[in-house]
């Protein structure tokens, strides 16, 4: 058994009086690769933001090969010599491999950059490794995954011992992915060890050496490569006691309303493929599936935003090749995913931005919008949808998340709607405005709207749908629509254990 | 809600200042009809410009080819009108015709911008210079002289209750404007779109359709603007209109559009209009040196913005997050 590292002990943190982490443990072995696992909310991010000096502890120790250290900033993390690879990429397009490999660090001859120097020394470090990489390929030219390999060999090149990976797959192809896989044992049998953050159970079952679980904040387990199962992984993480506890487990129903939008066959070039399925009215039907699965992708294509190469869309009884506009006019309403992207206009007030879908039913006069109905409708959405502040001419970008999903979803209100479709709709917002938007999903359905809910939160889905749908690398493998389900039924048919 | 308030109040009372500062300082020459009327006929070019350029500002664009195209407009117009012979109909026809270069002009930024993804900087700084050569191209780079027909004279020398046509004009085309930016859904989404285009997408408004529309708007002001011009000058020339685009920007800044998109009013921006013409009127009544007029210029303006931006530095430190380079690709 190789020697520790890094080891993090009794690490607690706490925002605002929550505790994050409560007296968290964590070790790494010399060229291991550990994995770390938990649901959303568990503690993993703030645990690594400590250990790389974005945020400081509460209290705890952090021992790097066997001394007392204190990481203050991410500066003070490279010194140690732990890097971390982000899931926003770092690396400038403009650059080459070598260039952005020896950023800010570049080898001098003189005072003057040795462009031959540093092209040697990044040959030596691909060489080392086995990056299928040239030192002189501008990054522009090379995809996302090439890309992250030049974010791991400017961090090996800093002299690395520890490397941080956080969902490193998420946006890599199978291919890609699997050029990952093999640099990393590659860096396993190097010595360089490598902190593995993944919600992908058969990538961490292929890769790590150990596992640690949190949840809630706490240390829930520290596993060996042979203790790793899938199933115990998932009761792990989710915990026996509260996936039966009240609220947590839903009897599924089988609809009986009638159909409304009938997706066939469904597929596009990249996310996903012959995907079917009905949707009734006054139905909620959750969709469930790890990040990346191709729920997002589908809805987008419904609502008209994406193009889709082969099936059809259905709704209404009507063949349905949409736009947003279509979408709007036919009774589809749309709340993504991404609230501040492209949810709202945060310039805009309330009452613009409630008006923005709305111009087709509010009046006019002459060729001028009806200011007087213009502004009702934004307090009758401010009232339906309790939104703080409640003064209509507040600039949406100003309130809080939650606030800000409510004109988002009050919008769609002021609508003879049959469909809504929402994205991770409470994904950010307290736990207050969750439940009000709970609430109006729910008035939705008993007035025979049907509301799909694509979300990440299975305590979410599972609370609120009448039936689910789970989707994995682009299909739907699992249909729950009768009998009780579990988180863990949900997150094993997601991670492709089928039961 | 007082802030606001508080914002709302700036703009006049600047112009109250000025005006009292003016009236104080030079109390025979400013404050007559004829002076102040002479202060809005100098403004009515840009005036009318801005009021069409400002749509482009609001998608979050720009337009730095407005002076060559007020030049190209305007030699437009007087060589139709040349070549038309001099009549009525020919001044209707060289205006038509005027108006018909810069919607087009309009057109091939919006496309270019849209469809093409060529960053608006880039293209109108070239197509600037594209207009600046065709004019001189057309004109033999020389000064081509229109004193008649008393219609297309008129257009810049009429008088009505003792303002001249271009002050009424000016006041039509920000009217229009305003109208159609505050009042009606299409104007509304113009801010949607510069705000946030992902999201406008997302709520059913053809983003596209509405950028292309703003370089249209700019592209028919700056031509009314090119006609006026021609007008007043009694000629045209390929630089008739050079560093109109200056006077454009600065009425817009100072106004309080934001080059960032989303923000910005029409009233703002005759505001932003009317202070430069104060300024210049000033600087004359009080005999500072002309070799001196553009430094003084330039500091006045500084001092502004670095006002304006005191007092929305929360707001002005949040939008650049969305500086178009800085934003995500894609939706």
């Amino acid at each position: 058994m190789s020697e520790i590292i890094l080891e993090a002990k009794g690490i607690c943190k706490s925002f605002s009086g929550v505790k994050v982490l409560k007296s968290v443990n964590f070790s790494v072995r010399k060229g291991e690769v550990h994995a770390l696992m938990g649901e959303n909310g568990a503690g993993k991010s703030t645990l690594i933001k400590i250990l790389t000096g974005a945020y400081t502890k509460d209290s705890g120790t952090i021992e790097w090969k066997g001394k007392p250290v204190e990481i203050n900033s991410l500066g003070d993390c490279q010194k140690l010599g732990m890097s971390c690879i982000y899931q926003e990429l770092s690396v400038i397009p403009a650059l080459t491999v070598s260039q952005n490999v020896f950023l800010g660090r570049e080898p001098r001859t003189l005072g003057i950059i040795d462009h031959a120097k540093m092209r040697t020394m990044t040959r030596e470090l691909i060489e080392r490794y086995g990056f299928p990489l040239d030192p002189d390929a501008r990054v522009s030219d090379l995809g996302i995954g090439v890309r992250q390999m030049v974010e791991i060999l400017k961090g090996l090149s800093c002299k690395a011992e520890v490397l941080i990976m956080d969902e490193p797959t998420a946006s890599l192809s199978g291919k890609e992915a699997e050029t990952l896989f093999s640099i990393i044992e590659r860096l396993r049998e190097q010595g360089v060890s490598v902190i593995y953050i993944s919600h992908r159970l058969e990538e961490v079952y292929r890769l790590a050496d150990r596992l640690t679980i949190l949840r809630d904040g706490e240390n829930e387990a520290v596993l060996d490569h042979d203790q790793i199962d899938p199933r115990k992984v998932i009761s792990l993480m989710i915990g026996k006691e509260i996936d039966e506890s009240a609220g947590t487990v839903n009897t599924m129903h089988t609809p009986t309303g009638d159909v409304l939008l009938h997706v066939e066959r469904l597929s596009n070039l990249s996310s996903f493929h012959d995907v079917s399925f009905d949707i009734h009215r006054g139905e909620i039907v959750g969709f469930g599936g790890l990040i990346g699965a191709g729920r997002t992708e589908i809805m987008r294509a419904i609502f008209g935003i994406d193009s889709f190469t082969s099936g059809s869309i259905t709704f209404d009884g009507k063949p349905f090749r949409s736009t947003p506009k279509k979408s709007i006019r036919a009774g589809i309403g749309f709340v993504p995913e991404d609230r501040r992207g492209q949810g709202f206009i945060p310039l805009l007030s309330t009452t613009r931005n409630v008006a923005l879908t709305n111009y087709d039913i509010i009046g006019k006069k002459g060729l001028a919008i009806d200011e007087k109905e213009e502004l009702a409708m934004s307090r009758r959405a401010i009232e339906k949808m309790d939104v703080r502040p409640s003064d209509p001419g507040k600039q949406v970008g100003l309130m809080s998340g939650g606030n800000q999903q409510k004109v988002v979803v009050g919008k769609w209100l002021m609508r003879d709607l049959k469909l809504l479709i929402v994205d991770e709709p409470t994904a950010g917002i307290d736990v207050g405005a969750k439940d009000e938007i709970y609430g109006i999903l729910e008035d939705l359905a008993h007035q025979g709207v049907a509301v799909i809910l694509v979300s990440s939160d299975l305590q979410e889905l599972i609370r609120v749908s009448h039936r689910i749908l789970v989707m994995r690398k682009g299909s739907i493998v699992r249909e729950f629509n009768n009998g009780s389900v579990t988180q863990s039924m949900v997150l094993e048919a997601a991670s492709g254990l089928q039961a | 809600m007082k802030k606001l308030n508080l914002s709302r109040l700036t703009k006049p009372l600047i112009l109250v200042l000025c005006f009292a500062a003016l009236t104080i300082l030079r109390p025979k020459a400013f404050p007559t009809v004829s002076n102040l009327s002479n202060v809005l006929w100098s403004i009515s070019v840009y005036g009318i410009m801005t009021s069409g350029t400002i749509f482009v500002f609001l998608v979050g664009g720009i337009d730095l080819s407005i002076g060559s195209l007020c030049g190209l407009t305007g030699v437009a117009c007087v060589m139709t009108i040349q070549a038309l012979g001099r009549t009525n109909f020919a001044v209707v026809m060289g205006i038509l015709a005027a108006i018909a270069v810069g919607a087009l002009a309009g057109l091939f930024h919006g496309l270019t911008v849209t469809r093409f993804r060529v960053p608006a900087f880039l293209i109108t700084f070239a197509t600037s210079t594209a207009y600046l050569g065709l004019s001189m191209l057309l004109t033999n780079n020389k000064i081509i002289s229109c004193t008649e027909p008393a219609l297309f004279t008129g257009i810049s020398n009429y008088k009505l209750v003792g303002f001249p046509v271009p002050v009424y004009l000016m006041i039509v085309v920000a009217l229009m404007s305003w109208f159609i930016l505050s009042k009606t859904s299409l104007g509304r989404s113009f801010y949607a779109v510069g705000g946030n285009a992902p999201a406008s997408r997302l709520s059913g408004i053809n983003d596209t359709g509405v950028t292309m529309l703003a370089y249209v708007f700019s592209g028919i002001t700056t031509a009314i603007g090119g006609i006026v011009l021609a007008s007043m000058t009694q000629q045209c020339k390929a630089m008739n209109g050079s560093g109109y685009e200056n006077y454009v920007i600065m009425s817009a800044v100072i106004g309080g559009v934001s080059l960032l998109g989303g923000v910005g009013t029409v009233p703002g921006c005759i505001f932003g209009a009317v202070l430069i013409g104060l300024l210049n009127n000033g600087l004359n009544l009080m005999s500072v040196p002309a070799t001196e007029h553009d430094l003084v210029k330039g500091l006045v303006i500084i001092a502004a913005m670095a006002f304006d931006a005191a007092q929305h530095q929360d707001s002005a430190r949040k939008s650049l997050t969305k500086l178009p380079w800085l934003k995500k690709k894609g939706m």
